[in-house]
């Protein structure tokens, strides 16, 4: 049995797999920068109507829970939404609600891989008990520091301290190096987009529909490439950590490994199968799917880099602030912890005696009530 | 721990340091057969002697748990890109233990009584260990090199030694010997051949992992557990 190969030996060879990643982030960058330039390029007045159905902080949480279940991933929801930020048609205040949908909708596909072993009934317990105590984690940190963010404005207060610090105050700009390298290539789409004739709201939407596919694209790319490089050093990591390290250093490990990926949902996704196996437990991966949600906001503070928006910085800085609040507040103390754990168990225990209900559960809390939310709140 | 990440890799993949544990794996087997065996053929302290097969024993298992629990974070991570090698191991880490366990049963058979110190066909018994024991160390060797020529040639051998315990096994099912004479004997060579089966199963799964597409399985190459 030697002689054998990775999956990152096999293909491109490391150094070239890591010049593509660079090029990918540059293209993701480039995408992220003309739907910014896009929404610009748009009239006030459509601007206004165009996000006027999020100024409602309801609305706007599951406007940010659909648009992550649609794109499955928050990586490239929660850079949407700091393009638009950076774009100067949506505010902070009204986007905050939406990055916390974010963080929600993004727990939809490790439980949707959680399904698959739907037919075992040991092992899908296990399975969706992993899979949901993501989702119960965010639901709770959400039902609290969103009312606190609405009566307060606590995290966009951290968030604006932050960026204050960093040398930006809102509504300006900063010298950011990255917002140079990719104004060129924006400037070329735009020139070329009117060059078929198109001009204001048509450029505009065009510009946003074109960063839409090379941000999406981009980071389906960068996570899959990413993958390759890294499979060999998370598998390494994890059979070092998940045998005997504690929680802080699972929570550590987590962030390293989603940070690596640009993917929270490949952190999560990975400990299904293990928390199905049996060989981790819900207690052992829940940390680890906590520094995975502290480990996605990286993308986001990518793409504040590209828009040399202060406000931008600051939404995607709220990203990092809620998660890690989130988790100050819901995982030191045992009793608080084991809120998520039990309710995740019990959700499997319901699943596990009912298959519908599990299927019910995805379908409601992913998409039926998002989408109701959405109509009553616009 | 986390720092893990950050360490560059020794080279080997993660299933080339799995198929080097399992290489240790079948030297502890072989170590607590010889000692097992010893307990049964020399006469030494059993207690002694059963400490030491236990926690060999123990440690088998143990690596047992921790490479199927390596084989699945490797699925999970890299995916079903090289499942048949995947699945190749877990049954080999399996086997292994199963000799482990074959072990401990030739340590029970010691420890209720059983002495064959002065059998008068003691030499021959003392043969068939030792040449179980060589099979283990050379079933390792083949595991490390993945020396395929070798593990045809060692189940060749395997065969005719399984064919050679049953024909023992059989006449001792006709023998005119009391039965405290007889029992332990057969129980013992019962024991030896599901050793020896596992030994060509071993080498078996290290060499090919999975069997050939087209495989039909006649009974023939049944593997005793």
């Amino acid at each position: 049995m030697t002689g054998t190969t990775t999956a990152a030996d096999r293909g491109l060879p490391t150094w070239a797999r890591s010049v593509l990643v660079f090029a990918l982030i540059y293209i993701f960058l480039v995408g992220v920068s003309s739907l910014e330039s896009g929404i610009k390029v748009m009239g006030a007045d459509t601007q206004a109507n165009l996000f006027e159905s999020v100024n409602n902080p309801i609305a706007g949480l599951f406007v940010g829970i659909l648009g992550t279940v649609l794109v499955q991933s928050s990586s490239a929801s929660t850079s949407v939404v700091v393009g638009l930020v950076a774009s100067g048609a949506l505010g902070v205040d009204a986007a905050v609600p939406m990055i916390m949908g974010a963080n929600i909708g993004t727990t939809v596909t490790n439980t949707l891989v959680s399904l698959g072993s739907i037919r075992q009934s040991d092992e899908f317990k296990r399975a969706f008990a992993a899979a949901t105590v993501h989702d119960f984690f965010n639901l709770l940190a959400v039902t609290i520091l969103l009312p606190i963010e609405l009566l307060t404005g606590a995290l966009s207060s951290i968030a604006t301290s932050i960026t204050e610090a960093l040398g930006g105050s809102a509504g300006s700009e900063w010298k950011s190096p990255i917002k140079k390298w990719v104004k060129e290539p924006v400037g070329w789409l735009k020139d070329g987009l009117g060059e078929l004739g198109l001009e204001e709201n048509f450029l505009g939407t065009s510009m946003v529909l074109v960063g839409l596919v090379i941000v999406l694209a981009a980071l389906t790319f960068i996570t899959k490439n990413m993958k390759k490089l890294v499979a060999d050093r998370v598998e390494r990591s994890l059979n070092a950590v998940l045998g005997s390290g504690g929680g802080t250093v699972a929570m550590v490990l987590g962030l390293v490994i989603t940070v690596a990926v640009q993917s929270s949902s490949i952190t999560t996704s990975i400990m299904v199968p293990l928390a199905a196996a049996g060989v981790v437990t819900l207690r052992n991966i829940f940390p680890v799917t906590l520094g995975a949600n502290v480990g996605t906001t990286i993308t986001a503070l990518l793409a504040a880099l590209a828009s040399g928006s202060v406000d931008a910085l600051t939404i995607a800085l709220v990203h990092t602030t809620f998660n890690v609040i989130g988790i100050a507040l819901l995982y030191p103390m045992p009793r608080i912890r084991m809120i998520p754990l039990r309710a995740a168990e019990r959700m499997a225990d319901l699943a596990v005696e009912r298959h519908t209900m599990a299927v019910a559960y995805v379908i409601t809390l992913f998409i039926v009530i998002p989408l109701i939310g959405v109509a009553i709140f616009r | 721990m986390v720092m893990t990440f950050f360490r560059r890799g020794d080279g080997e993949n993660s299933l080339d340091q799995i198929t080097a544990r399992t290489v240790s794996m079948v030297s502890d087997a072989r170590h607590s057969f010889d000692l097992a065996s010893a307990a049964l053929l020399s006469g030494a302290d059993v207690e002694t002697i059963g400490q030491d097969v236990r926690q060999t024993d123990e440690r088998i298992n143990e690596a047992e748990q921790d490479l199927r629990g390596q084989l699945v974070v490797h699925v999970s991570v890299q995916g079903s890109s090289d499942i048949g090698e995947v699945l190749g191991l877990i049954l080999l880490i399996k086997k292994i233990e199963r000799i482990g366990d074959q072990n401990k049963n030739i340590l029970y058979l010691a420890e209720d009584g059983a002495d064959l110190s002065e059998a008068p066909d003691l030499e021959m018994l003392i043969g068939f260990r030792r040449t179980i024991s060589e099979m283990l160390g050379q079933a390792a060797d083949i595991i490390a090199a993945g020396d395929e020529d070798g593990a045809t040639e060692l189940r060749k051998r395997t065969n005719d030694l399984q064919v050679e315990l049953q024909d023992h096994i059989r006449e001792l099912m006709h023998s005119e010997e009391p039965g405290h004479k007889v029992v332990p004997r057969a129980i013992l060579y019962r024991y030896w051949k599901r050793i020896v089966a596992n030994i060509a199963g071993v080498v078996t799964t290290a060499t090919e992992p999975l069997q050939h597409q087209g495989y039909q399985d006649d009974g023939a190459t049944d593997i005793d557990d």
